[in-house]
């Protein structure tokens, strides 16, 4: 979707703050919210693919103007809510109203400190479809965005590039955010910077971004 | 059952952000209190996760497999070649790790990461991202005017030097391996390792000192 998250190469956002003390969490509510979002039971339907998507539908000024993890728990009860797994009035009221759900018992601190630290999210499918593209291949990515979950950034959108790598079959998020999951070649592709913006012309930067299969077709 | 209705997400956003408590403090507390009585999360989960993060999951993981390709040949061809098998030898296997990419900077190349799309980082190596990562600011800029940001960040780039911006699209995470700085040959990994700077892992920070 075009949403307010797609911000590559938007102009107007200002200096980076760059001083910043380095620690995990600012304040205690952040950790509060990250630590819920690790540890609570998700539906079985919920993916990676429909958090970020349902992150993106938060109202444009509340993107861009929300602390960070204050989005996090928003979206997550925004899909709490959608899934049937609390209401509006719960949510608001911290308080619950309605039987609970009947999901498995919630991990165990036990749990987290020996066996969740290590696992990680793994996007990638056992396949035989042989990749369209190899290494120096020239691409050009879509020029049509998408209605909803998409993971072709608007910035590359008609443009050329050089395929640096082939990744592996993983999870394409466009079909995972929406139904069942369907899996393809996923590519890192090369853009040189100038092929992006009208005032780079003579640097020699280029942007690397990964890309699935049918993002691209050949140029 | 959901129903991965965008519509319907949209109005609930609305909905929320008409009723809820502006405090983000106040609704995370009422979220938790919801989800513990709803015998959705375990309170203690919750601490475990938050203690594992501030004090265990950070920079100090980056630091040390990076001290550990310096000091060990065959280690960061292994590292490059990937990443995520590399750091599991290290016992450092976690999420945002599942793929990851190692990218090396030379005398001509400097790397750089950046997710314009949301806020993707190699959480198993450098922990919870900084707030300037997940910025508008940041996330905007990086792939347009990454010169522009580096100095930002104290990083004067040549025009010689190319500069390869990775924006994390999928779910590889980037992690930038910094060059071992010149006079450093006896050091031992440990001391090595301190002188490894978050943002040298990131792209924000270049030249490490060997003066701390």
């Amino acid at each position: 979707m075009d949403g307010p998250h797609d911000l590559g190469g938007r102009q107007g956002f200002g200096a980076v703050e760059t001083e910043e003390k380095e620690e995990a969490f600012h304040a205690l509510w952040e950790g509060r919210v990250y630590g819920l979002v690790r540890a609570m039971t998700r539906a079985d339907d919920w993916s990676i693919d429909w958090f970020r998507h349902c992150r993106e539908l938060i109202a444009p000024l509340d993107y861009l103007t929300r602390p960070y993890y204050d989005q996090w728990l928003q979206t997550y009860a925004a899909m709490l809510i959608n899934s049937g797994l609390a209401s509006l009035d719960e949510i608001v009221s911290g308080k619950a109203s309605t039987a609970a759900p009947e999901l498995p018992a919630p991990m165990t601190s036990e749990y987290v400190r020996e066996t969740g630290r290590r696992i990680a999210l793994n996007s990638e499918r056992e396949a035989d479809t042989p990749p369209r593209f190899g290494p120096g291949d020239r691409v050009r990515a879509n020029m049509m965005g998408s209605p909803g979950h998409t993971r072709l950034p608007g910035y590359l959108r008609g443009r050329c590039g050089v395929v640096e790598a082939f990744r592996g079959v993983h999870v394409l998020p466009d079909v995972s955010a929406h139904s069942a999951e369907q899996a393809e070649p996923l590519y890192t592709v090369g853009f040189e910077a100038a092929e992006l913006w009208p005032e780079a012309g003579g640097r020699r930067d280029r942007i690397f971004a990964d890309m699935w299969e049918s993002y691209l077709e050949g140029a | 059952m959901t129903d991965h209705d965008s519509a319907k997400i949209q109005h609930i956003h609305e909905e929320l952000h008409s009723h809820l408590p502006s405090e983000p403090a106040l609704r995370a507390k009422a979220l938790e209190s919801l989800l513990v009585e709803k015998g959705l999360v375990d309170p203690t989960a919750v601490d475990a996760w938050v203690e594992l993060y501030s004090e265990e999951i950070g920079p100090k993981r980056g630091a040390r497999v990076v001290a550990h390709a310096w000091s060990d040949p065959a280690f960061k061809a292994r590292l490059l070649e990937d990443g995520t098998q590399a750091i599991a030898e290290l016992g450092l296997e976690g999420y945002g790790g599942g793929h990851l990419k190692v990218i090396e900077n030379s005398d001509q190349v400097h790397n750089v990461v950046v997710c314009t799309l949301c806020s993707c980082y190699p959480i198993a190596m450098l922990g919870i991202p900084p707030n300037w990562y997940k910025s508008a600011a940041y996330r905007s800029r990086t792939v347009r005017e990454p010169r522009v940001v580096l100095a930002e960040f104290g990083v004067q780039l040549a025009d010689e030097i190319e500069v390869r911006v990775w924006d994390s699209t999928s779910e590889l995470r980037y992690l930038v391996l910094p060059q071992r700085p010149d006079g450093t040959d006896s050091w031992s990994e440990e001391r090595l390792a301190s002188i490894v700077t978050r943002n040298s892992m990131i792209g924000t920070d270049r030249d490490l000192s060997t003066d701390g």
